[in-house]
């Protein structure tokens, strides 16, 4: 076949420009594809073959740069004057500006090792730094990023912003709050109450999207973990319409041990959404609201399962004693999750439990004994 | 004669190219939707701050379950290795499956393990439980060592599972690498997904070759042998690009066995892991999935793209025959024990989508594969065979293989391009023009002898051996 064709090209040639309309449709097909997948690999493979090349130029050339800004802010850590911030800043201001800032990515990484140096230090050397970034008006960049389309640039102004505690943003931060965009959402959210002078848990009043699992974390670790802010009693959201904002306000109530709350938690008891309502009960069982305990005890019985496992371990916390015997009749209940959660309830009343522990051990039959000795065993904890 | 061969031919050039198209129109779709996925996922997660996890008491608990038979060379640097793990709510189960070698005897005097009187919640039947160890030490207190009679691989996560007491429960491989901040990365969709999530998986890598320290994985090199660094580029092609994508469509079947996180309450109620079949991971998803639908539950499975786990793939074309034998009777095992799923629109999505896909695709392809190098074999005995026709129709499949697998290559240089070294990723794209006409035939075969072993009664797992990591860090070292 081949011996016709002078060489492979003229053979390709012929295939393609003179009998490709000829030739039968799915051959014609498979030819198109051989084409285009050929087309297609060689790009591909110039594509990742330039890129790594280039990767590894830009590589050296940011070394280059690295090195030089972290000596520079190297000099402002180890510098040991006892002047004021703002005539440090300007004794390294010169130096600074000596960089060619013009060009974006040097501007760039400045930017980003001041922010990072400024949240390892404290004190005169984290205030030289911030003096630095806005002599600098590096905060330019993140003023116009606030106003971008693009919600990943938002999200890297306000964590700037945040970083270098630039109060001032805080009202325009406070507009993403309610954003369709949950991590933009996320991200205004927790930089607001890091920023907001006067009211930072505004945004709770307002919240009408939800604020999942994983934002509520984040809220929860930077509203405990935030200095000078003003706790208020998150009781006052345990009735919003929004679920997630009484989810996030029971972990706060608990976390601050806020006893003002107490009267709306047991109001959540009847709440339909069984995870508050659940929250609700292991936050009175942690704050070991004694006067809770009547309320709980008569709510058991018409709960499901995992609300009563909730009102057992309360109960079990609270261990005031009025309910030794409720807890000893859940040790015979023929679910297993209950019998263990109210002999664990008993063990938590201390002598009392332990001695009623042993009763319980001596008049059981062998599977609720190997359950005592479980519970009694300090190095179990499932 | 004649007209047989009129038959085949347009059976030939017909129907089976039209299946080869409509195959590589699937796979240029799932990789379009892999695309947007990964840049999603990165796109999202480039601003999360993983440590508000670690720290937090809001944190799902997590049980890690990893099955042990006989890994006496290295069960005491695994466990380690788990137990370092960067997550602060989270326990270590270690299930040995009845081991007849020295490895309960080197756990209890390593981490000073006494028997503990635990009262055993057994919500899923397995085999008898020898016993329940507790380490004296505080120090281990995180680490709880099951004994039991031997029952495979489902036979010990299920156990594991009845011990459990956490929320959530991560099913590895004892002998796998887990990256440090791996349970951070697979608990956060569980976190942050409106709907409620029942599974996460991660990517899983080819360990051979790399640099492996207690336990820890120091450096990734590509693997030295052929055959381990053609299942890189396969491993990269199937995690990057088919899993995501059915992760983007909710169609996910399979998370892997390596690793795994599920729900607790959603595994025990769709009765746990199956001891019947080979391919225990595929069919417990698949199982969970059902549940859901079933009782009319809202839910996800995800797929995260990270690396969070590296294994020691087969280097020796024998032990990876064996593997892929099994991969097929689990995959058919599946398939049949779910038959009613095929085009059931009761399951939705599930039903007329992920299952035939993998009917058609994953378990039919081989076969058609095969059944067309046979025709083709037969006709050309016979002379009926046009010769250019046929080049081209190989070439067009040959070209696509390795565009695909270049545009996999390309996913992992764009994402987290763990072969930094150059000579390595040019070894990567050397594979992608070698796999289809190397690799890719050994597969078809390993295919068809897992279908003809499932036909033919064979319910052996298949012996791994493993080379293990301990004489590579001495070289390196």
């Amino acid at each position: 076949m081949y011996s016709s064709y002078s060489s492979i090209l003229e053979y390709l040639k012929d295939l393609f420009l003179v009998r490709l309309p000829y030739l039968p449709s799915n051959i014609r097909s498979a030819l198109i594809i051989i084409l285009f997948c050929t087309i297609v690999f060689i790009e591909l493979y110039l594509y990742i073959s330039v890129r790594r090349v280039n990767q590894n130029f830009n590589k050296k050339v940011k070394s280059k740069w690295y090195d030089q800004i972290s000596n520079l802010l190297t000099e402002i850590i180890i510098y040991e004057d006892e002047s004021d911030t703002d005539a440090i800043v300007q004794h390294f201001l010169p130096a600074f500006k000596k960089l060619p800032l013009y060009r974006p990515f040097i501007k760039n990484m400045l930017t980003v090792e001041i922010l990072n140096y400024h949240s390892n230090f404290t004190g005169k050397t984290a205030d030289v730094l911030k003096g630095l970034y806005l002599s600098l008006k590096l905060d330019k960049q993140a003023k116009k990023d606030l106003k971008s389309n693009h919600w990943e640039k938002k999200i890297k102004a306000i964590r700037e912003i945040t970083q270098l505690n630039l109060r001032s943003e805080a009202e325009t931060i406070l507009k993403f709050t309610d954003e369709d965009n949950a991590q933009l959402r996320m991200e205004a959210q927790a930089a607001f109450v890091k920023l907001s002078d006067d009211n930072p848990f505004r945004f709770l009043d307002r919240a009408r999207e939800r604020i999942l699992d994983w934002h509520q974390l984040v809220l929860f670790e930077v509203i405990t973990k935030t200095k000078n802010i003003q706790i208020p009693s998150f009781a006052k959201w345990l009735s919003s319409k929004n679920d997630t904002v009484v989810m996030l306000c029971l972990k706060l109530v608990n976390h601050y041990q806020q006893w003002e709350a107490i009267p709306d938690m047991v109001l959540l008891f009847k709440h339909a959404n069984l995870k508050i309502r659940a929250k609700a009960i292991e936050n009175i069982g942690k704050m070991e609201a004694e006067m809770v305990e009547e309320s709980l005890f008569e709510m058991y019985y018409n709960q499901p399962l995992e609300i009563k496992l909730k009102v057992i371990e309360a109960i079990g916390r609270i261990a005031s004693g009025t309910y030794l015997d409720f807890l000893k009749s859940r040790a015979y209940s023929e679910e297993y999750k209950i019998r263990m959660a109210g002999l664990r309830a008993i063990k938590l009343h201390g002598e009392v439990g332990l001695s009623l522990l042993s009763d319980i051990y001596r008049e059981s039959a062998l599977q609720n004994r190997s359950m005592v000795e479980h519970v009694l065993d300090d190095r179990i904890k499932n | 004669m004649a007209l047989y061969y009129s038959f085949f031919e347009q059976f030939l050039s017909n129907a089976i190219f039209y299946y080869a198209l409509i195959v590589m129109f699937s796979y240029m779709f799932l990789t379009f939707l892999s695309a947007v996925e990964m840049k999603s996922y990165l796109r999202k997660n480039s601003y999360v701050d993983y440590k508000a996890i670690l720290v937090s008491p809001n944190a799902p608990s997590v049980s890690i379950l990893a099955p042990a038979f006989n890994e006496e060379a290295s069960i005491i640097d695994n466990v380690r290795s788990l137990l370092s793990l960067h997550y602060s709510n989270f326990e270590v189960i270690i299930i040995n499956d009845g081991s007849s070698d020295n490895s309960m005897p080197l756990l209890i005097e390593y981490f000073g393990l006494e028997k503990v009187k635990f009262a055993l919640n057994q919500q899923i039947k397995t085999k008898p439980l020898r016993g329940i160890y507790k380490s004296k030490n505080p120090a281990f207190s995180r680490l709880t060592i099951v004994d039991k009679d031997n029952g495979g691989k489902s036979d010990a996560l299920n156990m594991g599972i009845n011990v459990s007491g956490k929320d959530l429960i991560l099913c590895i491989d004892v002998d796998c690498i887990v990256e440090q901040d791996a349970i951070l990365k697979m608990v956060k969709p569980f976190l942050d997904e409106g709907k409620r999530v029942i599974a996460t998986g991660g990517v899983v890598r080819i360990a051979n070759s790399c640099e492996v320290r207690d336990g820890r994985l120091i450096n990734v090199n590509m693997p030295d042998k052929l055959i381990p660094r053609f299942q890189v580029l396969e491993y990269i092609r199937a995690f990057l690009m088919g899993r995501m994508a059915w992760s983007r469509l909710n169609g996910l079947l399979l998370i892997s066995g390596a690793m795994g996180l599920f729900d607790k309450d959603i595994v025990i109620k769709a009765g746990g892991y199956n001891h019947d079949t080979v391919g225990e991971d595929m069919e417990l998803v698949v199982r969970m999935r059902r549940y859901m639908h079933d009782h009319d539950l809202k839910y996800r499975i995800v797929y995260t793209p990270d690396p969070l786990c590296w294994t020691e793939s087969p280097s020796d074309v024998k032990i990876l025959g064996r593997q892929r034998n099994r991969w097929t009777r689990g995959t058919m095992e599946v398939l049949w024990i779910h038959r009613d799923l095929f085009f059931n629109p009761r399951y939705g999505f599930l039903g007329l989508l992920s299952y035939p896909y993998w009917f058609f695709f994953e378990w039919l392809a081989p076969i058609l594969e095969c059944l067309g190098i046979l025709a083709f074999v037969g006709l050309a005995a016979f002379g009926y065979i046009n010769w250019e026709f046929s080049l081209i129709l190989f070439l067009m499949v040959y070209f696509f293989a390795i565009t695909l697998s270049t545009i996999a290559v390309l996913f992992e240089e764009m994402s987290y391009q763990q072969y930094t070294k150059g000579r390595d990723l040019f070894k990567l794209l050397g594979m992608a023009l070698l796999e289809p006409i190397m690799y890719h035939p050994l597969t078809v075969y390993w295919s068809i002898r897992g279908n003809i072993d499932k036909l033919t009664g064979k319910k052996a797992w298949g012996t791994m051996t493993r080379t293990g990591f301990k004489s590579k860090t001495k070289q390196a070292a």
